[in-house]
């Protein structure tokens, strides 16, 4: 069933309290609390290394209102498997384990662990929220850092095209897959929902904006992500594997038609993290974000 | 009354795996590495032939064999794994994460030494590099002493008033390889011994939901570091009570579960020793006797947390302590020996420590070598 702004309105203050140390803008908190929000009351989360490390607050102040275990940067998936085991042992495999992490530990440093669960079909699903860079430790590139973006390990802008972490988990006979943005929340916590009721590894990648570290105003972190769908840099799409077919998103479909595309300068030119990207590096920028479409409608 | 048991011939990795068959754990992580594989193969056949039930992990890597079985203990419930050398080495970062974090989970460490070379054999390089990862350390001398040690040690690190990991060490191939003898109880026995783990140390509660392992300041840092220092010490206590309740039941001891001396409680000099060197040091004892000299030999069972009160109660009444080491502090000295000699210091007691770093890398340590490094120490 459709999850609609109303349903957002109702939960999300469950799943997040007051006091978390989340930065002004940030689209993983936000999204955090809607989609925990959701199924707060099932809901154990097993947190990397990440933003969500630290926005989740300290000591008798943690701000998150569910079960939350934190774990190495590389062990995330790992951990949900043993919970998640064990939970079954238990009987209580009614209870919805969920990574929440970022892209530093989905795309780098954990992708062989979140790999191996996926392989095992352990049943959990993370949650990868991208901000394309190692934010908490400053900006640093990583492998979700697109092509043309200054970071703090690559001042003189990013050279490489971005892993397609989605796409490397469909590889590997992942359960269900799918993307989503901040920007879309009732979009993402469909897929959240829907995800939650399979059996198996789900993987959802989600696009967050980050306003320290993109260098942006965080009074438009939203409207940023809603230009990342609307100029294509940010496909919306879900798979699934009983299907084996990529679906676009409503709020995202006319996008995977490049002449209703905005230019992505558009969307770069909000962010600091883009400033004095030459011609030849946006040209770069557009070429990977067509080779992922192109990749994208292999399995459409 | 000690139970009944049957006697069977099995190698030390079977003995493990027969200690955790019967305490039943709910969940095993399994990652295979040279000499440990044969302990998690017999348990995945244990497991898919119905004798027991639980949740068996194929992991992709040993970081997380250990990270799912850190999942699993935070879930209350009981766990299991085992590991060796560079696949210990590996899982580094949640070795440290399981003992700081208090999680009772049992990894027999079969030691092997460390790359490079490629080197299979046994020393103790790997698991001395975690003495200070807040694990229970055992280190054990045969077949027997595995299953026994591996039953008490899910007691042991179980009890609310521990709620430590556990890390039974046996000599890579020396013991995990070579058949010996193994009095085996009922598998109910034992099981009894051990008990459920209904009371967990741990449970997540989705009624009562927290968070674990966020953010801390540096005093509540300090003061976690501060109870697990207190929990080891506890531990010593609870050790050697689990091993008396053992011995009752099953008619087994090794000295007090921290020291195993052998021979008479006063010598000339006294062979100290971890692991199957101190089964070896007992022949050669023997001999040395039978040629008149008055030598004796002491074996650190638990080298976590460190007996230092049973140290230097046994070294008063002693000469001259030689300790052999099966593993280097580079730099420095062999890790015992170190740690013997400031124990020593630290509660003035007098009596002369000297040691040898023997048998690294598989080196053959045989009587013979040890009769040879007596005869010359009490030369000097």
């Amino acid at each position: 069933m459709p999850v609609t702004q109303k349903d957002l309105m109702i939960k999300p203050k469950d799943a997040l309290l007051k006091g978390h140390f989340a930065c002004a803008g940030c689209g993983s908190a936000l999204a955090f609390r809607h989609a925990i929000g959701s199924v707060a009351d099932k809901a154990v989360l097993v947190v990397p290394a990440s933003c969500a490390s630290v926005y989740q607050g300290s000591g008798k102040g943690v701000a998150f209102n569910v079960p939350t275990i934190n774990t190495a940067f590389a062990a995330s998936d790992a951990v949900a498997s043993g919970i998640s085991r064990a939970l079954k042992r238990k009987g209580k495999d009614d209870l919805k384990v969920i990574v929440w992490g970022g892209d530093g530990s989905a795309a780098d440093i954990g992708i062989a662990t979140e790999i191996g669960a996926c392989d095992r079909q352990e049943n959990i699903l993370h949650v990868m929220y991208s901000n394309n860079v190692y934010g908490n430790t400053g900006g640093q590139r990583s492998g979700d850092t697109m092509i043309g973006a200054r970071t703090a390990t690559t001042p003189k802008g990013n050279t490489t095209p971005r892993k397609m972490v989605p796409f490397i988990l469909i590889a590997n006979n992942a359960r269900y897959v799918a993307t989503a943005s901040a920007a879309f929340l009732e979009d993402f916590v469909e897929k959240f929902q829907k995800a939650l009721s399979l059996e198996g590894f789900k993987f959802i990648q989600i696009d967050i904006s980050c306003p320290p570290n993109w260098r942006a105003d965080s009074a438009q972190s939203i409207e940023i992500s809603r230009l990342g769908v609307q100029t294509g840099i940010w496909p919306l799409f879900e798979w699934d594997r009983e299907t084996n077919i990529a679906v676009l998103s409503r709020p995202g479909k006319k996008y995977g038609d490049k002449a209703n595309r905005k230019p992505i300068s558009d969307w770069t030119s909000l962010q600091g993290r883009f400033r004095g990207i030459t011609d030849k590096e946006l040209i770069a920028l557009e070429e990977d974000t067509e080779r992922q479409w192109n990749f994208l409608r292999k399995f459409m | 009354m000690v139970v009944k048991q049957e006697t069977k011939s099995m190698t030390g990795n079977d003995a493990a795996s027969y200690a955790a068959l019967f305490a039943k754990p709910d969940v095993i992580a399994a990652y295979p590495i040279t000499p440990q594989t044969t302990i998690v193969e017999n348990l995945s056949r244990f497991v898919d032939e119905g004798k027991l039930e639980a949740e068996f992990v194929i992991v992709e890597s040993e970081h997380s064999a250990l990270a799912a079985c850190m999942g699993a203990a935070w879930s209350g419930v009981r766990t299991f794994t085992a590991t060796s050398s560079q696949g210990l080495l590996y899982m580094a970062e949640n070795v440290f994460w399981t003992g700081y974090g208090r999680l009772p989970i049992i990894m027999p460490v079969v030691n092997r030494c460390l790359a490079p070379g490629w080197n299979i054999w046994p020393d103790f390089q790997d698991s001395m590099a975690f003495r200070d990862a807040g694990w229970i350390q055992m280190y054990t001398k045969n077949n027997q002493e595995v299953f026994d040690t591996t039953l008490q040690a899910f007691k042991i690190s179980e009890s609310k008033d521990i709620a430590l990991p556990s890390m039974p060490c046996l000599d890579g191939f020396v013991i995990s390889h070579t058949t010996g003898q193994v009095d085996l109880p009922d598998p109910e026995d034992a099981f009894e011994f051990v008990g459920p783990y209904d009371d967990p140390v741990i449970a997540l509660d989705v009624e009562n939901p927290w968070a674990y392992g966020s953010m801390t300041g540096p005093d509540q840092y300090s003061k976690h570091r501060r109870d697990l220092m207190v929990a080891m010490e506890r531990a010593k206590k609870k050790i050697i009570d689990v091993h008396k309740e053992f011995e009752e039941r099953f008619g087994r001891s090794y000295g007090n579960g921290l020291i195993e001396p052998y021979g008479d409680d006063e010598a000339d000099l006294t062979l100290v020793t971890l692991g199957t060197i101190g089964d070896e040091a007992h022949e050669a004892i023997d001999r040395l006797k039978a040629e008149g000299h008055n030598v004796n030999a002491l074996r650190v069972r638990t080298f976590r947390p460190f007996p230092v009160e049973n140290i230097v109660e046994f070294a008063k009444k002693n000469h001259k302590l030689v300790v052999i080491d099966r593993a280097a502090s580079f730099g420095h000295d062999g890790p015992l020996r170190i740690e013997v000699e400031a124990v020593l210091k630290r509660h003035n007691v007098d009596t002369s420590v000297s040691g040898k770093i023997m048998g690294l890398g598989g080196e053959d340590v045989p009587y013979s070598a040890i009769i040879d490094l007596a005869k010359k120490e009490l030369k000097e």
